[in-house]
């Protein structure tokens, strides 16, 4: 049943001979490429009436390419494209729709049009043709291998040592040294991580106020009970991406919770609260998202990206979610103007955890 | 790059040192003009409730309220929390977004068909408010008409207070342990305004003054702005982000892609 | 007149004699015109990766025109008036004024994206079909290797792209990014720093990121890809076993016509669902997520669908951070930099393992049922499945809120259900193949069922079954089972049938001499070359 494709039985035909037909010779063209014909019939008869019909819709998938890609064009031109406010009644919220419309009935007419054509106008064809892959004839294989053990020879490298290390020598520094313009890109860390915007020496040593994005000071009557704002270093650039690992959510807990904050506090957190004010790093200690969906009834601070959760009056210590570590706490005051400001930078690295971290 | 970027920091440093300075400059000038004439709105300006709205309100609160909110709405232990200083706003913001009465005990009171007209809603308040004052929305905001308010800084207020909850579309959220942040569609601008106000249920507060009034109508402008706004560039396949957008790849273009293979190598 | 016309029509003719003369086409001209591909739908599922990269080139040319991958801030100025004035990165705005002020540009964008999309999925598709019907056996396991880096590789290129508009949810993607990097033991600050180029985010990683963009990964996809192909073309496609179908022989149709207007047609419908998803559904509306801002995060944030099994892992991965001798392992290291390393390695590798384990040398071009390989299929579902938590965790916040579940449930449920159903899948699954083995041993030794009951002279009920050859006295067909097909209806009987044989009709009368006509060169270009 599985008989292979056996291109030989075929008697070869005399290709130049001038009464050789088209047929023959496409015939011989495929014997030549070890490809027998299973079968190979046309689907109709040539201008019977169901070809004429297979004909009409192809012609009426390519009208569509041709309408599709005429309504693309005047879309593109004339349609109002201009963003303007406002619902389904203004024009140009329909641009980008119309246009995605007339290319996609273009493309899909075009598409189908070439398709129906290749499904029902080319002949029914099925060939074998045999695949030759595998490995080379052994024949092949020894000479390749003489050819290669020859190069080898000329070269000699194995019967010189010399050069041999010589070439090493000189090949690895080179190779070393096609690295180093990738060097420019390394940068010391140094402190960077251990330090936000907070730290006094961004503010000539002095302690720093908070503020908030827009640059106004904050006060304690600024926020409600059971509020919270995002603040920032009052420093220039403080709310800028320059200072990316300062922002800082400043709750103002209900007394009961600040009394319980207070009581749980670490001893490295202890005096970092100012009356019921208490501030947390902004910054996830997992990975790095702000997490800031604060509950303020339960006390948690959910961080939308993986669902961390810390225990606000509870030094904010992760209690739900892949996150390790409490959120660092910033120090509070206030200075004899009102404002809030931190007494000192955050006592340990803020955000996601880095081999080196401890060394603070 | 690396040229540009030595070259700026300073110039930004400067104009953004300006920047801070000017604004704090306008900051007390405005705060300034605040105080001096309208010192009503951090006080507890008067709210115009009349003995009668609140014995009216008193009336329904003994009938529907006194269950779980107890006796001159001192609360009941695990029923319902006292009332007594929430303010009218925060009783018509739950009242009248159909909150409370809540129909079950669950982690979170959901928005409904409120049981109470606006008008009972505001008598209820009357008499909550009787009993111990609160926070009201002012006389003098205007949520009716916002076409004035800055979008551009509602935005960024919106950006930095409200979506890490409320989604950038404004959708909601879930928050831990079966609790979410709703979603701000159905929400009217004084809904809105009154939940920022008194911070129902998970919220935080967000008092007049921590976002004036003025910032307020600002964020709420933002919100009904991007609400109102025909969603750019087709549907928007209910703005949930990148999930909707995969399950849609799949869904759509790869269902159809597949079916399109089925058609292209199948017997004719 | 006369001689005009007759040049015009000979033209094809002798320009092809002309190009012979130089380079000696007729023969592998003739060659590439013959070869002979099979045809299974399943063999088109790659293609939509293929088709959906030159999409991407496409598109891709036309916003680079009109992005700037600068981080210089600038105050907005365009028409969107919710972001009016506020201070932003070029890039970013760049990418609105793409999407509101330049003509035809939205769709472009959405486009790209989609198109993005697609390819990463039409890759899992076609790596599915690959892996479930053995098609990455010896000889074809450099491609299959080429594959598994193209996952990766457009991976990497995606999230660079998702990255580039600067928006606060790409921002977020990146400081997730930054995180991971940071965990990695000894040198992740400094690798950290070499990649923002100082603190995150820096100023220079959006135009890095441009380049490799742009440049660089564009490049290795596509000379990749041009491997991947030409190595499909030169070992031939695999094929499913079937009437004439060997180990030795590949049965289908020609190059010309049939297989390159089968593979136009195709890519015209690809593009076609891109720029219908490109103009009616939306995709990263930018202008609602605002520039980035440290302090900004949106409540279901989430990356792209092909990154979002990472970041579900890294939801799910307890909290179990190494602290040792002042050092810091942090928990994000093994779901975002080990476990990544293992999701790269074990596929690479598997082609190798499984012919450790089956000590199956030999090779291969016939396609095998994934029901003939049930251990294979059983790790295939199972590795599936264990993709599909991840997914589906990575959006376990979007799935708490719309249908009401504790978010924390959610995670609980993606930590018991990583570790519980890959197993169940895979015994499922192994099951099921055995059923159905059986199932077609059954069948061929019985016959189809018909759903015809009989009831015998004795009163007893029997189906009647139809043979699949002539039954021996006990009424049972002796066929053995090869790998194809068993026809389980009755209108699927001719299944197993050979197609006949024969050359039916030529498509056209026999000429009277050689035929001189339009489209006809090739065979002029032989006779020319003699």
């Amino acid at each position: 049943m599985s008989k292979e494709a056996t291109p030989g039985d075929a008697e070869p035909i005399d290709v130049m001979d001038p009464k050789t037909t088209q047929y023959e010779l496409v015939k011989e063209a495929l014997r030549r490429d070890g490809i027998e014909i299973l079968h190979y019939e046309p689907r109709y008869e040539p201008g019977s009436k169901e070809e004429k019909r297979v004909e009409r819709t192809i012609a009426f998938f390519f009208a569509l390419t041709g309408l599709g890609a005429l309504g693309f064009i005047v879309t593109y031109i004339w349609w109002p494209y201009e963003y303007e406010f406002g619902g389904a009644d203004v024009m140009s919220k329909w641009y980008t729709p119309m246009l995605g419309l007339c290319l996609g009935v273009a493309l899909a007419g075009l598409g189908l049009g070439v398709l129906t054509w290749a499904k029902k106008l080319l002949p029914k064809e099925e060939m074998i043709q045999e695949r030759h892959d595998g490995a080379s004839e052994p024949e092949d294989r020894k000479l390749a291998g003489a050819v290669l053990a020859g190069v080898g020879g000329d070269i000699g490298i194995h019967r010189r040592p010399l050069l041999k290390r010589a070439l090493l020598f000189g090949a690895a520094p080179l190779g070393l040294a096609a690295l180093m313009p990738i060097g420019g890109l390394i940068k010391d860390p140094k402190n960077d991580l251990f330090e936000t915007g907070f730290n006094k020496k961004f503010n000539n040593g002095k302690p720093v106020r908070l503020m908030r994005e827009d640059g106004t000071l904050v006060r304690p009557e600024d926020v409600s009970v059971g509020g919270q704002i995002t603040v920032f270093p009052a420093i220039p650039g403080g709310a800028s991406l320059k200072h990316a690992d300062s922002p800082t959510l400043l709750i103002h807990l209900r007394e009961a919770d600040a009394e319980e904050a207070r009581k749980n506090a670490y001893v490295m957190n202890q005096g970092s609260q100012w009356q019921n004010f208490i501030a947390y790093s902004k910054i996830c200690t997992h990975v790095g998202c702000p997490a800031s969906l604060y509950e303020q009834q339960t006390n948690r601070l959910l961080c939308p990206c993986h669902q961390s959760q810390f225990h606000i009056t509870d030094n904010a210590k992760p209690i739900f979610g892949p996150a390790t570590r409490s959120l660092p706490q910033l120090p509070l005051d206030v200075d004899e103007e009102g404002y809030l400001y931190a007494t000192e930078d955050y006592k340990v690295a803020i955000g996601p955890a880095f081999w080196e971290r401890e060394k603070k | 790059m690396t040229v540009a970027a030595t070259s700026r920091p300073p110039r930004r440093r400067f104009r953004r040192l300006g920047k801070v300075l000017r604004f704090i400059a306008a900051l007390s000038l405005v705060g300034a003009i605040y105080t001096a004439f309208a010192p009503g709105i951090y006080a507890d300006e008067p709210k115009g409730f009349t003995a009668e709205d609140i014995a009216k309100g008193k009336a329904i609160f003994d009938q529907s309220c006194i269950t779980c909110h107890g006796n001159n709405a001192q609360g009941v232990d695990d029923r319902g929390p006292s009332l007594i200083g929430v303010g009218p706003a925060a009783v018509e913001f739950q009242v009248n977004t159909g909150r409370m009465p809540m129909a079950r005990q669950e982690a979170q009171a959901e928005r409904k068909t409120p049981m109470f007209t606006p008008e009972e809603a505001y008598f209820l308040a009357a008499y909550i408010d009787s009993l111990g004052g609160g926070p009201a929305v002012p006389k003098g905001v205007d949520l009716n008409d916002l076409s004035n308010a800055d979008v551009a800084t509602g935005g960024t207020l919106f950006r930095v207070n409200c979506s890490s909850c409320h989604a950038f579309s404004t959708g909601g959220g879930a928050l831990s342990s079966g609790k979410y942040a709703p979603s701000l569609f159905p929400a009217t601008p004084t809904e809105i305004y009154q939940a920022m106000l008194t911070g129902p249920q998970n919220m935080p507060v967000f008092a007049d003054n921590q976002l004036t009034p003025e910032q307020k109508r600002d964020l709420i402008a933002y919100i009904k702005y991007i609400q109102n706004d025909q969603a750019q560039g087709g549907w928007d396949l209910g703005a949930f982000g990148p999930s909707t957008e995969g399950l849609a790849i799949f869904l759509v273009g790869i269902v159809a892609l597949a079916v399109a293979t089925l058609w292209i190598a199948g017997k004719s | 007149m006369k001689r005009r016309k007759l040049d015009v029509k000979q033209l094809p003719a002798k320009a092809a004699g002309e190009l012979d003369d130089r380079f000696q086409l007729a023969s592998p001209v003739r060659k590439l015109l013959t070869k002979v591909f099979p045809d299974h739908w399943s063999f088109l599922l790659g293609e939509i990766a293929l088709f959906s990269f030159i999409v991407l080139l496409l598109t891709g040319t036309f916003l680079a025109l009109f992005f700037d991958p600068s981080m210089t801030e600038v105050h907005y100025d365009g028409s969107y008036a919710p972001l009016k004035g506020i201070e932003m990165s070029k890039a970013y705005e760049s990418s609105l004024s793409l999407s509101f002020d330049v003509r035809g540009g939205l769709i472009l964008r959405q486009m790209h994206h989609w198109a993005a999309l697609l390819f990463m999925a039409a890759i899992v598709v076609h790596m599915g079909r690959t892996f479930f019907t053995g098609a990455f056996r010896k000889p074809r396991e450099t491609n299959w290797i080429i594959g598994v880096l193209l996952f990766w590789l457009g991976f990497g290129e995606g999230f660079i792209g998702y990255s580039l508009p600067d928006d606060a949810l790409s921002g977020t993607g990146l400081r997730i990014a930054s995180g991971i990097t940071e965990s990695v033991p000894l040198i992740g600050s400094w690798a950290s720093f070499a990649l923002f180029g100082g603190e995150f985010p820096g100023d220079s990683v959006i135009p890095m990121f441009y380049i490799l963009h742009v440049f660089l990964l564009p490049g290795i996809l596509l000379s990749l890809i041009g491997v991947h192909v030409g190595l499909v073309f030169m070992q031939k496609h695999t094929q499913w076993p079937g009437p004439h179908r060997t180990e030795h022989n590949v049965v289908g149709f020609r190059m010309f016509p049939n297989y390159v207007s089968k593979q136009g047609g195709f890519f015209m419908l690809v593009f076609a669902v891109i720029a219908l998803m490109g103009g009616l559904f939306q995709i990263n509306p930018v202008w609602m997520f605002g520039p980035y801002k440290a302090e900004v995060v949106s409540a279901g944030s989430q990356p792209d669908w092909y990154v979002m099994f990472l970041d579900g892992l890294v939801r799910l991965f307890p909290a179990w951070e190494i602290r040792e001798f002042g050092f810091t392992i942090p928990a994000v290291f093994w779901p975002g930099v080990v476990g990544m390393g293992i999701f790269t390695m074990l596929p690479l590798l598997y082609p190798f393992i499984e012919r450790r384990l089956t000590k199956d040398k030999g090779h291969h071009n016939l396609l095998q049922r994934p029901r003939d390989m049930p251990a294979r299929t059983g790790v295939g579902v199972m590795s599936l499945a264990f993709f599909v938590i991840c997914t589906l965790s990575g959006a376990n916040d979007i799935i708490a809120d719309k249908f009401s579940i504790s978010l924390n449930a959610m995670t609980w449920a993606g930590r018991i259900g990583l570790l519980v159903i890959p197993p169940l899948a895979y015994l499922a699954t192994y099951r099921i193949c055995l059923g159905l083995q059986q199932h077609d041993r059954e069948v061929l030794a019985h016959g189809v069922e018909t759903g015809i009951i009989k009831r015998d002279a004795e009163g007893r009920f029997y189906e009647v079954h139809q043979p699949l050859a002539e039954p021996d006295e006990h009424g049972h067909t002796h066929l053995e089972y090869n790998g194809w097909t068993v026809p389980k209806k009755m209108n699927r009987l001719g299944a197993l049938a050979p197609t006949l044989k024969g050359f039916f009709k030529p498509i056209e009368k026999p000429a009277e001499k050689p035929a001189v006509e339009p489209g006809e060169d090739r065979e002029e270009i032989t006779a020319g070359k003699n």
